[in-house]
C-alpha cells in the first residue's frame, strides 16, 4: 500500500512558536509564552515514533505545526525536501494525501448525521484522490477490520469500537504513508481503547504505515513505538529507542514521566 | 489574537463612518429640490427665476454630487455650522441645541424611572437567591407588562394620567409635571427590559456552585446578594447599554404623543417637512447620545471586569432553564385571541364609511366605529393581516441577510452592533427622509435593524459549530473554508436560525406598527395598526373605544412578542459551573497525566 519515500518522511528543523499573553495592563507590554523553542524531529518511512511530554510541554503546538495548521515563528517543516506551511487548501493537498491525522477520541470527530461511506470518502473527494472512491472506501474499512457492509450506517448506529475504527479508516482512505495521532486513546473506555491500540499496532507494525504518536501515556507508547522523543518546555530533552529510554531514562523530566506510570510493562 | 482584534475594530470604525456619511449625503439620496421653498422662506417678493434658484442650489452645494456634499457638510460641522434649514432658511443649530437640552432632561428622568423599575423587578429574585432558594427565572409577568412599545404606553398613559385622572399636563413642556408621563412612557419599558435581564441573570447565577459553597460557609444574605450582583452585572452591561441607546428611539414617539419640544420630535417634524439639514443635524446629535451611552457601558464593563476582560476569560452565563409546556400557555393564548379577532373581522369591510361616526360598540359593531364611520373590527382584522403579511416578508429577508452576515462573525461586528442599537423608529425617520413615506419604506426600515439579532445568533451558533470536533478535523481532510461553511456550518445553524427568526415575527409587526404610528408607513386609508392608533388618538376623550380596539390588539401582539422572545433564547443543557472561555486556547487541553 505505502509508497516508497526515500529518507525521512517528515522533518521539523528548529521549529519555534510563541503565543502572546494578555496584557497585564492595557498600556503594558505583551508577554509571549514560548510553546516551542527550537524543536528538531524527523520520522522515517514506516518508522513508529512516540512523542511524549506533560501537559504544556508543547506537544499539541508541534503537532499543529507539523499538520500545516500553524506557521512556526522560526524553523521549517518539510516532507522529502518540500516545505509544509499553512496556505490555501489546494496548496496542501499533496501533503494531506501523504500524511494524515487521527485526533483524540477519533469517533468524536465523526459528523453524526453522515453515513460511514460519506465520512470515509470526505478526504477522497476533497484531496482529489484519483481512482475508484467506492473501492477505496471498502479497502480502508477492510484495513481497520470493519465489515464493508457497515458503510450505510451512521456513527450513532455503531458500537464504540466500530466508530473509532471508522475514524481511522477515514484517515487511511487517501493512502497516507504516515499517521499523526494526537492522544488517540485518552478518555476512551478500556475495551474501546484496546481496540484502537490494536488497530494502530496492526497498521503500523504489519501494514508498514509510519506513525507519530503523541501521548502522555507511556504504556501506549511502549506498545506502539520503536523510538520515543521526550518534549519538555518546548524542547526535545531526550530521545532514543523506546525500550532503552523507558528502562534507563537520562533526563529528569523523563524520569518524572516514568514515575507517574505505575507498573509500566516494559 | 491581534489580527482578529484589528478586523473587529476596523469593522466598527467603518460602520460608524458609513452611518455618518449616509446621514451626510441624505439630501443627495432623497433627490429633492428645496430651492423654491428656501426662496419663498427668505423673501416673498423675489421671483423664482432660474438664476435665483440656481444660486441657492449652488449655495447649498446640491450640485456638487454626493462626495462634494459630504465634504461641505463635514467641514461645516467641524467649524460648528450644523447647516441651513430648507424650510426657514435660517441656521438649524440653535433650535436643535435647545431641543437636545429638553431631550437629555427627559432621558435623564426616563433613566431614573428605568433604574427604579429595574430595581423593583430584581429585588424578589435577588432576595430569593440570596436566601438560598432556587426557583425559576423570575419577574417574567411584571416584566412582560412593562415591555410594551413606547408609542403604545405613551398613548395609554396620556389616556389615563392626563385625560381620565387629569393629574398631569397632557401636552407641552411647561414644568416638572410635564416630565412625569413622558419619562414613565420611556422609562418603564426600558426598566422592564433591564429588570428582566438582571432577574434572569441572577436566577441563573444562583444555580452556580460557588453560591452553595458561600451559603455553607455562612455568608449572610447581604454579602451573598452583593456577590451575586457583582457576578451577574458585568455580563449584562452590553445588553443594558442597548436598552439605554433604545431610549433615543423611544424619544421620537413619546415626544410626539406628548408634544414635547425635544430632539425626537424635531427629527420627526424635519422628516415630515423634508427639512433635511435639520434632520441630519438632529440624527447626528442622537447618534452622539447613543455613543455616550455605549461608551459608558464599555467603561463600566472594563471597570467591573478589569484584567479578566483582556485575557478573554470572562465567564459566560449559562442559558435559561429549558422551556416547558406551560411556557407556551401565554403566547398560545395571545395568538389564539388574535386569530379569533382576525377570523371575525376578515369578512367585514374595513374601508367603507357605512356606520355613524364614532358609533359605540354594539352587537353589530363589536369594536365600534371610527371617526369616519368605518367598522373598527374589520379594520383591526385587516390591519393584522396586512401587518403580519409585511412582517413575514421582513422576517424572511432578515433571515437570509442575518445568516449571510452572521457567517462573518468578526467583520460583521460593527454593522451588527450599530443595527442592534439603532431603534427602528430612528431608521424609519431616515428611510422616510430619503425615500418618502410608504409601507415598503416602513418594511425596509424595520428590516434594516431586524437582521442584526439573527446575525448575532448565527455568528454565535456558527462559532460553536466550528469548534465541534467533527468540524475542527475537516481542514486536515482537505476540506477548504468555503466547503466547511456551506456544507457543515450552514446546514447545522439554519434550522435554529429560522426558528429564531419566526419567533421574532410579532416583534417585527410591533416595530412596523411603531413606524406606522408616526405616519412614516402606510398612507391613511390603509387599516395598518399603528396608523389606526394614531388616527384614533384625537378622539380619545369622546370615544375611547377608537383607541381601545387597536391598543388591545397591539397589547396582545406585545404579550405574544415578549413571551416568544423568552422562548427564542434557546435553552442549553444547564451547566453546573459555566467555565467557558471566549478565546480559543492555543493548545487543545491535553488530558491530565
Amino acid at each position: 500500500m505505502s509508497r516508497p519515500v526515500e529518507g525521512p518522511v517528515l522533518t521539523a528543523a528548529g521549529v519555534e512558536r510563541g503565543y502572546p499573553l494578555p496584557r497585564r495592563r492595557p498600556w503594558g507590554p505583551r508577554d509571549v509564552v514560548a510553546a516551542l523553542r527550537g524543536v528538531d524531529l524527523s520520522v522515517g518511512a514506516g518508522e513508529r515514533v512516540g512523542l511524549v511530554g506533560t501537559s504544556g510541554s508543547g506537544k499539541s503546538t508541534l503537532l499543529r505545526c507539523l499538520l500545516g495548521l500553524e506557521r512556526p515563528d522560526r524553523g521549517t517543516v518539510t516532507v522529502a525536501g518540500r516545505a509544509v506551511r499553512p496556505g490555501s487548501t489546494a496548496s496542501l493537498r499533496w501533503y494531506r494525501r501523504l500524511v494524515q491525522y487521527v485526533p483524540q477520541d477519533p469517533a468524536g470527530s465523526l459528523n453524526p448525521s453522515s453515513t460511514v461511506r460519506e465520512l470515509v470518502s470526505v478526504p477522497l473527494r476533497h484531496l482529489h484522490v484519483p481512482g475508484d472512491h467506492a473501492a477505496a472506501v471498502t479497502t480502508a474499512l477492510t484495513r481497520v477490520g470493519l465489515d464493508p457492509d457497515l458503510a450505510g450506517r451512521r456513527p450513532g448506529e455503531l458500537s464504540g469500537g466500530q466508530a473509532q475504527r471508522v475514524a481511522l479508516a477515514r484517515a487511511l482512505a487517501p493512502g497516507p504513508v504516515l499517521l499523526l495521532a494526537d492522544e488517540p486513546v485518552s478518555g476512551l473506555d478500556l475495551p474501546v481503547r484496546d481496540q484502537v491500540v490494536e488497530v494502530l499496532a496492526d497498521l503500523s507494525a504489519r501494514q508498514g504505515l509510519g506513525l507519530l504518536l503523541i501521548s502522555h501515556d507511556l504504556a501506549v507508547v511502549a506498545r506502539l513505538c520503536d523510538r520515543t522523543v521526550v518534549l519538555a518546555d518546548g524542547l526535545v530533552v531526550e530521545q532514543g529507542p523506546t525500550a532503552d529510554l523507558l528502562t534507563h531514562p537520562a533526563h529528569p523530566r523523563t524520569r518524572d514521566l516514568l514515575a507517574a506510570v505505575p507498573g509500566l510493562p516494559v | 489574537m491581534p489580527r482578529r482584534g484589528w478586523v473587529t475594530a476596523a469593522s466598527r470604525a467603518v460602520t460608524v463612518l458609513g452611518v455618518v456619511a449616509l446621514i451626510g449625503v441624505l439630501p443627495w439620496l432623497s433627490g429633492r429640490s428645496p430651492e423654491l421653498s428656501i426662496l419663498r422662506a427668505r423673501s416673498a417678493e423675489q421671483d423664482a427665476t432660474p438664476e435665483a434658484l440656481a444660486a441657492i442650489r449652488a449655495e447649498l452645494g446640491l450640485d456638487a454630487g454626493p462626495l462634494g456634499l459630504l465634504g461641505q457638510w463635514l467641514s461645516g460641522l467641524v467649524s460648528g455650522d450644523l447647516g441651513t434649514s430648507w424650510i426657514s432658511g435660517g441656521p438649524v443649530g440653535p433650535g436643535l441645541v435647545h431641543a437636545l437640552g429638553v431631550s437629555v432632561t427627559l432621558m435623564g428622568a426616563a433613566l431614573l424611572v428605568a433604574l427604579v423599575t429595574a430595581a423593583l423587578l430584581c429585588w424578589p429574585p435577588l432576595h430569593r437567591v440570596a436566601r438560598g432558594e432556587r426557583g425559576r427565572t423570575g419577574g417574567a409577568v411584571g416584566a412582560a407588562l412593562t415591555a410594551l412599545p413606547e408609542f403604545l404606553l405613551a398613548s395609554v398613559l396620556l389616556l389615563v394620567g392626563a385625560v381620565w385622572l387629569g393629574w398631569f399636563e397632557p401636552y407641552g413642556w411647561t414644568g416638572p409635571s410635564s416630565v412625569v408621563l413622558p419619562a414613565l412612557a420611556m422609562g418603564l419599558p426600558a426598566g422592564g427590559l433591564i429588570g428582566r435581564l438582571v432577574a434572569d441573570g441572577l436566577t441563573i447565577t444562583g444555580t452556580e456552585r460557588w453560591v452553595s459553597t458561600w451559603q455553607v460557609a455562612g455568608a449572610s444574605p447581604g454579602q451573598l446578594g452583593r456577590a451575586l450582583l457583582r457576578r451577574t452585572l458585568p455580563a449584562l452591561t452590553t445588553q443594558v447599554a442597548l436598552v439605554l441607546v433604545g431610549l433615543t428611539g423611544g424619544a421620537v414617539p413619546v415626544e410626539q404623543v406628548f408634544a414635547v419640544p425635544g430632539l425626537g420630535r424635531a427629527v420627526l417634524g424635519a422628516a415630515e417637512a423634508q427639512d433635511l439639514p435639520t434632520l441630519q443635524a438632529g440624527m447626528l446629535l442622537l447618534l452622539g447620545i447613543s455613543a455616550v451611552f455605549g461608551g459608558l457601558a464599555a467603561l463600566t464593563r472594563a471597570l467591573l471586569l478589569g484584567r479578566a476582560l483582556r485575557s478573554g476569560s470572562v465567564p459566560v452565563p449559562a442559558r435559561a432553564t429549558p422551556s416547558r409546556r406551560r411556557d407556551w400557555l401565554l403566547p398560545g393564548g395571545a395568538a389564539a385571541l388574535l386569530v379569533v379577532v382576525v377570523a371575525a373581522g376578515l369578512g367585514r369591510d374595513p374601508l367603507t364609511s357605512a356606520h355613524p361616526r364614532l358609533a359605540a360598540p354594539s352587537l353589530a359593531l363589536p369594536f365600534g366605529a371610527d371617526a369616519s364611520g368605518r367598522d373598527l373590527l374589520a379594520r383591526v382584522a385587516h390591519g393584522a393581516v396586512q401587518t403580519v403579511g409585511t412582517a413575514t416578508v421582513v422576517v424572511l429577508v432578515t433571515l437570509a441577510v442575518g445568516v449571510l452576515v452572521g457567517l462573518l462573525p468578526r467583520a460583521s461586528v460593527g454593522p451588527v452592533e450599530v443595527a442592534n442599537a439603532a431603534p427602528p423608529v430612528i431608521v424609519g425617520v431616515l428611510v422616510a427622509a430619503a425615500l418618502g413615506t410608504s409601507q415598503a419604506g416602513a418594511a425596509l426600515a424595520v428590516a434594516l435593524v431586524a437582521w442584526a439579532p439573527i446575525a448575532a445568533y448565527v455568528a454565535a451558533a456558527s462559532e460553536e459549530v466550528r469548534r465541534q470536533r467533527h468540524v475542527t478535523v475537516l481542514p486536515v481532510l482537505g476540506v477548504g473554508p468555503a466547503a466547511v461553511t456551506w456544507r457543515y456550518v450552514v446546514p447545522a445553524v439554519l434550522p435554529a436560525a429560522a426558528r429564531n427568526a419566526v419567533l421574532r415575527l410579532p416583534g417585527v409587526a410591533l416595530a412596523l406598527a411603531a413606524v406606522g404610528f408616526l405616519g412614516l408607513g402606510a398612507a391613511p386609508p390603509a387599516p395598518e395598526w399603528g396608523l389606526l392608533l394614531a388616527e384614533g388618538m384625537p378622539y380619545v376623550e369622546r370615544a375611547p373605544w377608537v383607541v381601545l380596539a387597536p391598543t388591545g390588539a397591539l397589547v396582545t401582539a406585545a404579550v405574544l412578542a415578549v413571551s416568544l422572545s423568552g422562548l427564542s433564547r434557546r435553552p442549553r443543557r444547564p451547566a453546573a459551573v459555566p467555565t467557558g472561555t471566549t478565546a480559543p486556547a492555543p493548545e487543545q487541553p491535553a488530558a491530565a497525566g
